[in-house]
């Protein structure tokens, strides 16, 4: 049942994103049974069409966690909580062998220096299952790559390498969207071409000796690429959001950020010393809730008038797979005159028909967002972070930011490389390479997600995000998912419990347009097989609102004075 | 800092409890725990089993859930915070201290309920009721919010 463009297909009344408005609340859930049971039969996506706002349809679905999965979820952690109970007991008592860090016997009395209880889930945990993280690899990250095998006789606590190097394992971790992580082509030989005239450290920060001529190169380059009209680039991606953020507000503004926003903004928005407050995952009610309050009752106690108004959202959400509701936000922001910080880490490159990102997949004005910043690490294949906005933005940041005075400037090389594949995805190099890359890209995306609904498993996030969460839930398939797909050749990124909700463990699938059809289709067929064999295919093809998340209530801790 | 941590969630121990579908796993937890009692012949009699299961799952509250709860202080996996919730034991970092959420009186309410059953079907006599009510104090008292943090006699204190 296809929806008629301009109109909403969901048949109860809906609120301006979508979202069915009733359903009874339980446990901190909103759960529609009505929804449920209508969309049973055909699939309905939550679609909208917000007033002209949005100019496609915007599909994201997070499927509703089966309850009898919830409940077998908590008996796995429970019953591997007991084994580490009994794994620790037996340790302590010397019956078996202790290969975490203690202290020596003569400090046994002294004040504990290692936290034993903090490290349980670690060492019972995440110790069992360790073989699926931190795999070395010896080759460039391409559409596949080579891994070293590693062995352990003690369960993970220790590994060796038999020699052997698995090679060309289907990559799907790497967050390699235009497929720019090659050792061949035009990219690598400018750049080898630069290192040869440059060398490879610049040995100083951009404020003092380390501003080459290939950084301003790069930065009016970025800027003629987003849109907007002076640009800075910075060496660390997550440095130029920790970094900056402090800058740019301070004691007496607040900063609305997003629930599921990444450490580096977390980090930054702390650092800052402002007044945080956080709403709902890209749910415009509660960004709306959180403006109108902050605007009538100002700051906490002395009621003045808040200085700034910052709100940080992403352009996709890794976790998640999820993009955010930019027209929303900018409306939002334009009415009630707040600022927009929008970090496109893995949204640059990847989305929109040009490639220029979210700003550009919704086809807004970029002059509309404030603080435009991203990543050099996701589709560009180098290094590094960005941002973009106005000229006197730019300038002040210049100056006040602590990446530019202490952090040293990026490395030659690497700004070859991103010069390169920026006209490549511009089209300025001559060839239509990086128009194929994006259009490959969503094609890839929209095959690759669509295959896998219809296989039954269940995939959160929006229908064109590259990044596709797979949910495992229970502790036991983490472990046995990763290593089944390796064993099958190809390499997934598994993750649990406390990086997501407790029963919300996933493997994370990122797409590239480096990944041909045949790839896609032998990681398919390996996903089905594991898929069958492990009992993943747990979608009954119910979709629920979007009001429907674990961290589902604001959050009481806020860092106020 | 929160690496590796999709959300910004200071402490994800806060939110367990919140959980969907964790109120039904510990109830057919519970329950599990009453068959298991009820399948061993003789000696237990109905009366027996009830003020046994009402006392193993205060003292099972009180070794798992008591211990659990009430009793092992931080977190099992390191917090970002640096140890905010160092001193606090789950009960206490539940919803970050906030009093009479659903998930605390969902807590609170199912010893009572288990007492109650159990009051009936031991049939109110003397000895079984002093257990029954003994336990459900022990395990009530704590989830006060005037004991939010509150040592007698300082055990438990560090």
């Amino acid at each position: 049942m296809r929806p008629e463009p301009g109109g909403c297909c969901c048949r109860r009344p809906v609120r301006a994103n979508g979202c069915v408005a009733n359903g009874e609340l339980r446990n901190g859930y909103v759960r529609s049974g009505a929804v449920a049971a209508a969309a049973a039969a055909s699939q309905i996506h939550h679609v909208t069409e917000n007033g002209g706002l949005y100019k496609r349809p915007f599909n994201e679905a997070f499927e509703e966690t089966p309850m009898l999965v919830a409940v077998l979820t908590y008996v796995g952690y429970g019953v591997l909580t007991l084994f580490g109970y009994l794994r620790d007991f037996l340790r302590h008592w010397r019956i078996e062998k202790c290969h975490h860090a203690t202290e020596r016997e003569e400090q046994k009395d002294f004040v504990s220096l290692y936290q034993d209880f903090e490290n349980f889930y670690t060492r019972n945990l995440y110790m069992r299952i360790r073989d699926n993280w931190n795999r070395p690899i010896c080759s460039v990250p391409g559409a596949r790559v080579d891994i070293m095998e590693r062995q352990s006789h003690d369960y993970n606590w220790s590994f060796k390498y038999t020699g052997n190097i698995i090679k060309g394992v289907i990559n799907m971790g790497s967050y390699n969207y235009l497929g720019f992580a090659r050792n061949t082509g035009s990219c690598q030989e400018a750049a080898a071409k630069i290192l040869e005239e440059y060398g490879a450290g610049v040995c100083s920060t951009r404020q003092e000796i380390g501003n080459l001529d290939k950084h301003e190169e790069l930065e009016t380059l970025v800027a003629r690429f987003l849109g907007v009209e002076a640009a800075m680039a910075y060496g660390m991606g997550f440095a130029t959001n920790s970094m900056n953020i402090p800058a740019l507000v301070g004691k007496g503004c607040l900063i609305l950020s997003d629930e599921l926003n990444h450490a580096s903004l977390v980090l930054g928005a702390r650092l800052s010393g402002a007044t945080i407050r956080i709403f709902k995952h890209n749910n415009m009610q509660s960004l709306e809730k959180l403006l109108k309050d902050a605007i009538v009752y100002g700051q906490p106690r002395t009621r003045r008038p808040w200085k700034k108004i910052l709100i940080l959202v992403e352009g996709i959400y890794s976790m998640e797979g999820s993009i955010v509701r930019l027209p929303e936000v900018i409306a939002l922001k334009k009415k009630y005159k707040a600022y927009l910080y929008l970090d496109e880490a893995h949204s640059i490159g990847a989305l929109g028909p040009s490639g220029r990102g979210v700003v550009d997949y919704f086809g807004l004005d970029p002059e509309d967002v404030d603080v435009m910043m991203g990543t050099f690490t996701k589709s560009f294949g180098a290094s590094g972070g960005y941002i973009g906005g106005k000229k006197e933005l730019i300038d002040y940041l210049r100056t006040h930011s602590h990446s530019a005075v202490y952090a040293t400037s990026l490395s030659p090389p690497v700004v070859e490389q991103i010069i390169t594949s920026m006209k490549c995805i511009m089209g300025q190099d001559g060839t239509s390479l990086g128009k194929e890359c994006v259009q490959q890209l969503a094609e890839n995306t929209r095959y690759f997600r669509r295959r896998l609904k219809e296989m039954g498993f269940i995939i959160y996030g929006n229908e064109d995000s590259p990044v596709v969460p797979l949910m495992l839930y229970m502790p036991a398939k983490i472990g046995a998912f990763g290593r089944e797909m390796l064993k099958r050749n190809v390499g997934v990124v598994v993750v649990g419990f406390p990086a997501t909700p407790i029963i919300e463990s996933r493997a994370r699938f990122c797409l590239s347009a480096a990944h041909t059809k045949e790839i896609l289709d032998t990681a398919l067929k390996e996903i089905d097989e594991v898929g069958d064999l492990l009992q993943l295919k747990y979608s009954r093809h119910r979709l629920v609102p979007l009001l429907d998340r674990p961290f589902d209530e604001t959050t009481y801790e806020e860092t106020e004075d | 800092m929160n690496v590796e941590v999709a959300h910004s969630e200071l402490n994800p121990n806060t939110r367990v409890m919140n959980s969907r579908g964790i109120w039904l796993a510990y109830a057919i937890l519970v329950g599990l725990l009453h068959m298991v009692l009820l399948s061993i012949p003789f000696f237990f009699s109905i009366p027996v089993v009830w003020t046994l299961t009402n006392v193993i799952h205060n003292l099972y509250k009180a070794q798992a859930m008591y211990i659990f709860l009430h009793t092992v202080k931080r977190t099992p996996f390191e917090t970002s915070v640096q140890g905010k919730a160092w001193l606090f034991i789950h009960w206490e970092q539940m919803d970050y201290g906030l009093q009479f959420t659903s998930s605390r009186k969902f807590l609170s309410i199912s010893p009572i309920v288990l007492y109650l059953l159990a009051s009936f079907y031991t049939k109110y006599d003397a000895a079984r009721f002093l257990i029954n009510t003994a336990s459900l104090l022990s395990i009530l008292l704590p989830k006060l919010p005037q004991f939010h943090g509150v040592h007698l006699f300082g055990i438990n204190k560090y």
